[in-house]
C-alpha cells in the first residue's frame, strides 16, 4: 500500500498520543498507593511511637494535695510562646494537645524546691496519712482547687490563666491530675487474642478439611459438592459473616460459656470461618505439589495412612500452609465489618476474652465515627496495621518462593 | 529380618487400622463442617432476615412490600413511628457501584493492558507489587483516606461548583473510594487475560502494519474480552458488599433516591453498620432482613452479568 | 526482471546461536520463490527476517543486508509499519481475528486511516475475490469469521493480507494445517496471485515446492546450499546434499 510520509508522521503522532493516555491512567494506581501511604504517614506519623502502644485508652485521673504552701521563686530560662511560669509555685505550665487532639494543660517544669514536689495522693490512705507521690514531669492537669475552694482554676481555662489563678491562693487543697489515654493497648492485646483464639480454631479444621479432599476422598459428586460449598465462602461480603457471627456465633457462646453479647470468642468463630477458605486453598496447593509417588513408598514400607500423611506429607505442607496462615493473619488485623457485629465495638483497656473489645481496625472505626473524628489515631493506627499487612505479605512470597524452589 | 517382626503383631496391625478409621473420621468432619457453614448462613440469615415480617414476637410486623418498596427509613428514634425502607437503598447502592465502575474499569483494563505488554521488565515488577498492595489495604484504611483527603477535595470542587455538600460526604465520594477498592481486583484478571491471547493474534496484527498500540486496543484486549469481563463481575461483587469505607464516607442519609452527585447518600451496607452500637428488638433484627436483600442482589447481579457475558461471547462465535 | 528483495551477507543470532548464516540471494519480481529444507534449518527465521517479525524476540542480532525497493530495511530511520504494509505475511496457522469476516479484511487498510465505507467496501471484496472467497462469503460478511472452516480461514487470512496491497506475500507452511482439498484450493489461488504479486512460501512438502515455485532455494543448518530455477533444482541439483534431500534420504 502507498502511504504518504505525511500520513506516516500522523499515525505515529496519533499512536504516541494514545500511549500518553494509557500510561496516564495506569499510572492512576501508583498514585493512589502513594497517596494514601503519604497521607497516613503525615497525619498519624507523630503520634506513632513506643507510648501510644502501651498506654491506656481512659484517662486516669488522681487527686493529690499538695502539702507545702506558696513560696517565691525565679525562674532562669526564657519561656516558648505556650509555656507559663508560676513565680508563686516554681513550676511552669504549658498548652498543648493530647492524643486525641484535645486541649490540655501540662506542668512541664517542677522546680527543685517547688512545692509540688511534695503532693500526696488523696485516694491511698494508709495508717499515716496519704500515701506521697511524684508527680510525673508533662502530666495534665485537669483542675486546681486553692484555698478552700477560694480561687479553682480549671485546664479550659488555659495555661496562662491557670497560672494567673495558682498565684493568688497560697494552699492547694487538690488538685486533679490526668494521665492522659487515647492509647491502643487495648486494641492491641485484643488483636493479638483474636488472632491467637482464631487460628486455633481454623488451623486445625481448614487444614484436615484440605487433607481430607486432597488425601482421602474419592472423587466423587459428594467430594465435588463439598469443595463448591466451601469455595462459595470466598464470595461472601465481609457484613455477611458479621451477620452470620451475631446471629449464631454470640447466642451459641452465650448459652454454652454464659456470657451476655458480643465476645471475642465470637469473634474469633466468626474470623475462623472467614480464615478457612484461605488455610483450606493453601493447604491444598502445597499438598497437590507433593510428588503421589511419596505416599506410595509411604504405605508400601509398612505405615498407615495415619502416618503418612503425619509424618510425611504435613511436613513437606508446612511452608504452604504457613503462607495461608499469614494471609489469614493479615485477614484479622484488617477485618473490620465483621468484628463489628460478631464483637462489637467498645474500646477496652482491660481485655477479657468473654467481653467485647475492639481490635485495632475497629478501633479506628470507633475513633472515625461520631462528630470529631480522630484522623491522628486513626491514621496512626492505619500505619500499624498497613505494616503489618505489608511484611505478613512479604514473609508469605518468600515461604512461595523458597517452597517452588524445592525440588522432588 | 526376625528383629521386625516381633513388632508386626495381629495387635499393631489392629490398632493401626482402628487408628486409621478414627483419623479418617476426624477429618471427615472437618470438611463436613467447613462444607457447612455456608448453608448454616444461607439458613440463619434467611430465618432472622424474614422474622420481622412474619414473626410474632415483635409488636408489629414489618410489611414486606413496602419494606422492599420503600424509599425512607425511620427508625423510631426520633418519636415518629418506624418505617422501614430499603428500596432506595438499592436503588442508590446500584447507582453508586455503577459509577465506581466508570473509574475502575478503564483505569483497571488499561493498567492491566500496561503491565502485561507495554512496561519493562523492571517496571512491570514495581507495579505488579504496587497492585498487590493495593488489593491488601483493609477497607477500614481506605474509608480513612476517603474521610481525610477524598472528602475535603470534593467539599471544595462542591463549593467552587455553587453546590451544597456535606463536608464532602457524598455519592461521588463514595463511588470514588469504591473505585479505588476494585482497580486491583479488575487490573490482576485484566493483566492475565491479555498476556494468555494467543501470540498468532498479536503477530497476525503486526504483520499487517499495525503499530503496537493498534494492536493492543484493537485485537488484544477485545480477545481478552471474556476474562476481563469475569474479573469485571468479580469486582462488582465486592463493591456491592463492600460496607465499611462506605459507611464512613456516604454521609448516611435516611431517605430518597440520590442522583446528585455531590448529595450525601447510603447503601445496604452502610445501613447495616449505622448505629449498630445502640441498637435492639425489631431496629437490630432488621438489619438481617438488609443482609438478606444484599445477597439477594449480589446473586441476581452475578446471573444477569453472567448471562450477558453468554450473550456477548455468543455473539462472536455465530 | 526486476528484484524484489536483495540480500547481501546475511548473518542472524539467537543469543550464541547463530541461526542464519552469509546469506546472499536474490527474490525476483513477481514469481514464486519456495524456501525448502529439513525442519530447524533457517527457512522460517529467514522468512521473518523479510518483514522484521524477528523484531519481536530480545535476544535476535542481525548483521548484513536486506534491501527492498533499494532500501536496507534495517536502517535506522526505515519505518517498520511502512515495510509491513509492503510485505505481507500468512501465517502456517490461520490466525483470523475474533472479529466478523468483513473486519477481518478491513483491519489493515483501517488500522492506516482509511474510514470511507465505499472504499472499504470495495478493498474487502476485491481482496475476497482474488483470495477466491468471495463466493462462499459474501452473504455473511458480517457473520464472526471463527464460523469458517480452516481452509476458509486461511483465505481468509490471504485476502486480509492483500487488502493491504503489499509488493510481496510471505507465506510460512500456510497448508500444513490444511485439508488436500483445502491445500489444493490454496495452490491454485497462489499461481494466480504470482501475477500481480511477488511470493515466497516456506514449505516442507517437495512436490508442492515443484508444483508451484518458479524458483527454489535450499537450507541446511542456516546455509543456503543452493538456489536457482525450480525445474532445474529438482531434476538436476548441483549440490550432492540438494540431491539427498530431494530423493528423500534424509529430512
Amino acid at each position: 500500500m502507498i502511504i504518504s510520509d505525511r500520513k506516516l508522521k500522523a499515525r505515529r503522532r496519533k499512536d504516541n498520543s494514545v500511549k500518553g493516555i494509557i500510561l496516564s491512567f495506569s499510572s492512576v494506581g501508583l498514585l493512589v498507593f502513594a497517596s494514601i501511604l503519604i497521607y497516613i504517614f503525615k497525619t498519624g506519623g507523630g503520634l506513632v511511637g513506643y507510648d501510644l502502644l502501651i498506654s491506656d485508652y481512659q484517662d486516669f485521673n488522681t487527686d493529690v494535695i499538695v502539702n507545702e504552701v506558696s513560696g517565691d521563686f525565679t525562674y532562669s530560662s526564657t519561656l516558648d510562646d505556650d509555656e507559663y511560669y508560676s513565680n508563686k509555685w516554681d513550676v511552669v505550665l504549658t498548652d498543648t494537645k493530647d492524643r486525641e487532639g484535645k486541649d490540655i494543660v501540662v506542668i512541664s517544669y517542677i522546680g527543685e524546691n517547688s512545692p509540688l514536689r511534695d503532693v500526696s495522693d488523696l485516694n491511698s490512705i494508709v495508717d499515716s496519712g496519704f500515701v506521697r507521690v511524684n508527680i510525673p514531669i508533662n502530666s495534665s492537669v485537669d483542675s486546681i482547687i486553692l484555698d478552700d475552694y477560694d480561687f479553682i482554676a480549671f485546664s479550659k481555662f488555659g495555661a496562662e490563666t491557670m497560672v494567673d489563678i495558682m498565684n493568688m491562693g497560697t494552699s492547694i487543697d487538690s488538685m486533679t491530675l490526668v494521665k492522659e489515654g487515647g492509647g491502643i493497648r487495648g486494641s492491641l492485646i485484643t488483636t493479638l487474642y483474636l488472632i491467637g483464639l482464631t487460628l486455633v480454631i481454623a488451623v486445625p479444621i481448614g487444614v484436615f478439611s484440605a487433607i481430607y479432599i486432597n488425601e482421602y476422598a474419592r472423587k466423587n459428586k459428594l467430594t465435588k459438592y463439598m469443595k463448591t460449598m466451601i469455595d462459595m465462602l470466598t464470595g461472601v461480603p465481609s457484613i455477611i459473616f458479621g451477620l452470620m457471627g451475631a446471629a449464631i456465633f454470640i447466642p451459641f457462646v452465650n448459652g454454652t460459656i454464659g456470657t451476655s453479647g458480643g465476645s471475642i470468642i465470637s469473634g474469633a468463630l466468626t474470623m475462623a470461618v472467614i480464615l478457612l477458605p484461605v488455610i483450606i486453598k493453601s493447604t491444598e496447593e502445597a499438598l497437590k505439589v507433593i510428588p503421589f509417588d511419596i505416599r506410595t513408598a509411604s504405605l508400601s514400607l509398612g505405615a498407615n495412612q495415619t502416618q503418612t500423611t503425619f509424618k510425611v506429607i504435613l511436613p513437606s505442607a508446612i511452608p504452604g500452609i504457613m503462607t495461608g496462615i499469614l494471609l489469614g493473619i493479615g485477614r484479622i488485623i484488617g477485618e473490620s465489618a465483621a468484628l463489628i457485629y460478631a464483637i462489637g465495638a467498645s474500646i477496652k483497656d482491660k481485655v477479657i476474652l468473654k467481653e467485647r473489645s475492639t481490635t485495632l481496625a475497629v478501633h479506628i472505626w470507633t475513633a472515625m465515627s461520631g462528630d470529631r473524628p480522630n484522623f491522628e489515631l486513626a491514621s496512626a493506627i492505619s500505619i500499624i496495621i498497613l505494616g503489618a499487612v505489608i511484611i505478613l505479605n512479604i514473609i508469605a512470597k518468600i515461604l512461595v518462593k523458597r517452597v517452588s524452589k524445592v525440588s522432588y | 529380618m526376625a528383629m521386625i517382626s516381633k513388632y508386626v503383631t495381629k495387635e499393631s496391625i489392629r490398632r493401626k487400622n482402628l487408628q486409621d478409621k478414627i483419623v479418617k473420621n476426624i477429618f471427615f468432619s472437618s470438611t463436613i463442617l467447613s462444607a457447612s457453614f455456608i448453608i448454616l448462613i444461607v439458613i440463619f440469615i434467611l430465618v432472622k432476615g424474614i422474622a420481622p415480617f412474619v414473626s410474632s414476637k415483635y409488636i408489629s410486623n414489618v410489611n414486606l412490600f413496602d419494606f422492599l418498596t420503600g424509599i425512607k427509613w425511620l427508625d423510631g428514634a426520633t418519636g415518629i413511628s418506624t418505617d422501614y425502607g430499603v428500596g432506595f437503598l438499592i436503588i442508590n447502592t446500584i447507582i453508586v457501584v455503577l459509577i465506581s465502575l466508570l473509574i475502575s474499569i478503564p483505569v483497571s483494563i488499561l493498567t492491566g493492558l500496561f503491565i502485561a505488554k507495554i512496561a519493562p521488565k523492571r517496571v512491570r515488577e514495581i507495579f505488579r507489587t504496587v497492585v498487590e498492595l493495593l488489593a491488601s489495604i483493609p477497607s477500614i484504611i481506605y474509608g480513612v483516606f476517603g474521610l481525610g483527603v477524598i472528602a475535603p477535595v470534593i467539599m471544595n470542587i462542591a463549593e467552587v461548583l455553587g453546590f451544597q455538600s456535606s463536608g464532602g460526604l457524598s455519592l461521588i465520594t463514595t463511588s470514588i473510594v469504591l473505585g479505588m477498592m476494585t482497580i486491583p481486583t479488575i487490573t490482576v484478571i485484566s493483566e492475565n487475560s491479555i498476556r494468555s491471547v494467543d501470540k498468532i493474534l498479536e503477530e497476525g496484527s503486526l504483520a499487517l502494519g499495525a503499530s503496537p498500540t493498534q494492536t493492543q486496543l484493537k485485537v488484544l484486549i477485545p480477545a481478552a474480552k471474556s476474562g476481563i469481563f469475569a474479573g469485571i463481575i468479580l469486582g462488582i461483587g465486592r463493591a456491592l458488599g463492600e460496607a465499611t469505607a462506605v459507611s464512613m464516607v456516604s454521609g448516611n442519609r435516611f431517605s430518597g433516591l440520590v442522583f446528585n452527585p455531590f448529595d450525601t447518600t447510603s447503601t445496604l451496607t452502610s445501613r447495616m453498620l449505622l448505629g449498630i452500637k445502640e441498637t435492639t428488638g425489631i431496629d437490630y433484627d432488621i438489619r438481617f432482613s438488609v443482609g438478606l436483600v444484599l445477597m439477594l442482589v449480589i446473586i441476581l447481579a452475578n446471573i444477569i452479568l453472567k448471562v450477558i457475558m453468554k450473550k456477548v461471547g455468543n455473539l462472536d462465535d455465530n | 526482471m526486476k528484484n524484489e528483495f536483495e540480500i547481501k551477507d546475511l548473518n542472524l543470532f539467537y543469543g550464541d546461536f547463530q541461526a542464519l548464516k552469509n546469506l546472499s540471494l536474490d527474490i525476483e519480481t513477481n514469481k514464486v520463490t519456495a524456501l525448502i529444507g529439513p525442519s530447524g534449518c533457517g527457512k522460517s527465521t529467514f522468512l521473518r527476517t523479510l518483514n522484521r517479525m524477528n523484531d519481536l524476540i530480545d535476544s535476535c542480532k542481525i548483521s548484513g543486508d536486506i534491501n527492498f525497493d533499494n532500501n536496507d530495511i534495517y536502517a535506522a530511520e526505515y519505518d517498520v509499519i511502512y515495510l509491513r504494509t509492503n510485505v505481507g505475511m500468512v501465517f502456517q496457522k490461520p490466525n483470523p481475528f475474533p472479529m466478523t469476516i468483513y473486519d477481518n479484511v478491513a483491519y489493515g487498510p483501517r488500522c492506516q486511516g482509511i474510514k470511507d465505507k465505499r472504499i472499504l467496501d470495495k478493498i474487502v471484496e476485491n481482496s475476497l475475490k482474488s483470495a477466491a472467497l468471495w463466493d462462499e462469503v459474501q452473504d455473511r460478511l458480517k457473520k464472526s469469521a471463527m464460523g469458517l472452516s480452516g481452509g476458509q480461514q486461511q483465505r481468509l487470512c490471504i485476502a486480509r493480507a492483500i487488502a493491504m496491497e503489499p509488493k510481496v506475500i510471505l507465506m510460512d507452511e500456510p497448508t500444513s494445517s490444511l485439508d488436500p482439498i483445502s491445500t489444493q484450493k490454496i495452490e491454485n489461488l497462489i499461481d494466480e496471485l504470482k501475477k500481480d504479486y511477488t511470493i515466497i512460501i516456506v514449505t516442507h512438502s517437495m512436490q508442492q515446492a515443484a508444483r508451484i515455485s518458479d524458483s527454489t532455494v535450499f537450507f541446511l543448518l542456516g546455509e543456503i546450499i543452493e538456489s536457482g530455477d525450480t525445474k532445474t533444482i529438482f531434476s538436476n541439483p548441483s549440490d550432492k546434499r540438494t540431491e539427498d534431500y530431494i530423493t528423500g534420504r534424509f529430512g
